[in-house]
């Protein structure tokens, strides 16, 4: 019930805490696969493997976004944080493509790292905090 | 839409944050609800007239036109 309220209802804490574990998972799971690619010789097989294992916590992160949905009970508080997911991703879609045309220009493709999810974390996060202040 | 919310809560003396703790939402629900910056669902529409022993119609108006 109190997103808004400073205090987290038990239902958000345990899927914030469920949320922030799967994304530290992956960004360990990405570490581990960028250092063995580059301090180790790596199969194709193991590459793909590192990679699908790096992606599986980013479909827990779904499943645990959609799970706190179904089972969020302030259909106010949903809407906001389907407002703030929707404003996430209409973010990381336009970096997307924005990013995708720079990495045309070969020189370019080394420069800037892909932030995909980060950018979605950090938009969502900051989309959704406005939309507190804005209903505080 | 419009609705009396304000009003019904004023005459029993409740916060808003006693009238979310009744319906168990948020305050800041209430508070969107009242200044009609949200729209409640039906089942929350339905709770809020139970507790008010007022019916749907008595406290939302729709002052959208007519199709």
């Amino acid at each position: 019930m109190p997103l808004c309220n400073q205090h987290l209802s038990p239902l958000q804490r345990r899927y914030l805490r469920l949320f922030g574990a799967n994304l530290l998972l992956t960004a360990v799971l990405v570490l581990i696969a960028q250092h063995r690619y580059e301090h180790a010789h790596t199969s194709m097989v193991l590459t793909y493997v590192l990679a699908a294992l790096a992606a599986i916590p980013v479909i827990a992160v779904i499943a645990v976004v959609g799970r706190y949905l179904a089972r969020e009970t302030d259909e106010f508080v949903r809407m906001m944080v389907v407002q703030a997911l929707l404003w996430g991703l209409g973010v990381t879609f336009v970096a997307d493509t924005f990013l995708g045309c720079l990495f045309a220009y070969p020189s370019l493709y080394t420069l800037i790292p892909p932030l995909n999810l980060d950018l979605f974390v950090v938009t969502a996060g900051v989309a959704l905090r406005v939309q507190i202040w804005r209903n505080r | 839409m419009k609705n009396r919310l304000r009003v019904l809560r004023a005459e029993r003396g409740w916060s808003q944050a006693d009238l979310a703790m009744r319906l168990e939402v948020s305050r800041q629900s209430v508070n969107a609800i009242e200044t009609g910056r949200f729209d409640p669902s039906l089942p929350l529409a339905f709770k809020l007239a139970r507790l008010f022993g007022a019916t749907i119609e008595s406290i939302f108006t729709d002052d959208s036109p007519l199709a």
